[in-house]
């Protein structure tokens, strides 16, 4: 068994490279989570296309994060 | 009886008498049944441990397979979270926890004339990370699924065809397996997510779902499939009133979905 110390992951450069993906959000980092906080039309985006999930799971990882959230509200 | 089963069954009357830690989980769920068939309801015990980390869920599924079948029970409380060493929720946590718990029942079932006491770990766990194993050795439990080459597959499909109602059911690890490694486990916090994850259920949500505990932050796995649905506005505020009532201040959707073992990916703990 061997435990690995997570890295924060980056959270501005992922933030950046998911607008460049059309996906504005703000992201808050906690250790390998990166929650995505997204208005209610990003997040409705997110839901319906799985190509664009895919894709900002894959910037994420890049950035060093393992996991990624999108925030709910039930305003958003 | 396929030769598999048959080997278990030869293997459990070698042995005469035997108790199961029993949570009613597929893997022990299918060894009490098969174990009571062997030997007869005189000669079998499922021993449930039952703690905070235990869903309630998950009690009332062992004790509905132990009365299909005919399955004599005794329950035992354990209290992992009087140990500080498990609280601090080191990655070897479950070593704590499985201490606690055959410490209790090991010596139960010796002085109730059950000299051999066994686990439903089965051949597939053998490669997972489960430092709750070196405890069940120290106790002397065997695991006759994994020593006689039972996969998760197999135990499911034999479950099937003898009709225990538990070959379908998720995984269902300890509530504590929610819970980051590092961030202590506490009664709250279990009972805050096994709250969450009942109302996640009322609201319909069948199949894999683990809700993990981030302090304020709920993050929701459930299957990639049905991801979509609970992105709708109006699927979304429900399942977020679920969460928040369960005392979550914030509640999120993992983008991958449901992973086992999901929290010791963000750790980095591997076998």
């Amino acid at each position: 068994m061997s435990v690995r110390r997570e890295k924060p992951g980056s959270q501005p450069v992922l933030e950046g490279a998911l607008a460049e993906r059309g996906l504005v959000c703000r992201v808050e980092a906690r250790a390998g989570l990166a929650v995505l906080i997204a208005d209610e039309a990003t997040v409705a985006r997110l839901g319906s296309d799985a190509e664009l999930r895919r894709a900002a799971l894959a910037l994420a990882r890049e950035q060093g994060f393992t996991h990624v959230a999108i925030e709910l509200r039930s305003d958003s | 009886m396929d030769e598999k089963e048959l080997a278990l069954t030869h293997w459990l009357q070698a042995r005469g008498r035997v108790a199961i830690g029993f949570s009613g989980g597929v893997d022990s769920a299918y060894l009490a049944v098969v174990a009571q068939r062997a030997l007869g309801r005189d000669d079998v015990l499922a021993i449930i441990g039952r703690s905070a980390s235990y869903p309630a869920e998950q009690w009332a599924v062992a004790r509905g397979v132990a009365d299909a079948f005919d399955v004599p029970v005794l329950e035992l409380d354990t209290d992992e979270l009087k140990d500080p060493r498990y609280a601090a929720n080191p990655s070897n946590r479950c070593y704590f926890c499985k201490t606690e718990l055959w410490s209790k029942l090991v010596p139960v079932a010796r002085t109730r004339g059950f000299h051999t006491v066994v686990d439903g770990t089965n051949a597939d766990d053998l490669a997972d990370y489960r430092p709750g194993a070196r405890a069940a050795h120290e106790h002397a439990v065997a695991s006759p699924l994994a020593t006689l080459g039972f996969t998760k597959a197999d135990i499911r499909d034999r479950s099937r065809a003898l009709g225990i109602p538990t070959w379908s059911q998720p995984s269902s690890p300890c509530l504590s397996s929610r819970i980051p490694y590092g961030t202590s486990v506490t009664t709250e916090r279990l009972g805050q997510v096994e709250q969450a994850e009942k109302a996640l259920r009322n609201l319909g949500i069948e199949g894999d779902l683990r809700v993990r505990y981030h302090d304020d932050l709920a993050r929701v796995e459930l299957s990639q499939a049905t991801l979509p649905e609970w992105m709708e506005p109006a699927k979304l505020s429900v399942l977020v009133k679920a969460v928040k009532g369960a005392g979550f201040s914030r509640a999120s959707l993992d983008l991958r979905g449901f992973r086992s073992g999901s929290l010791n990916v963000l750790h980095g703990v591997t076998a």
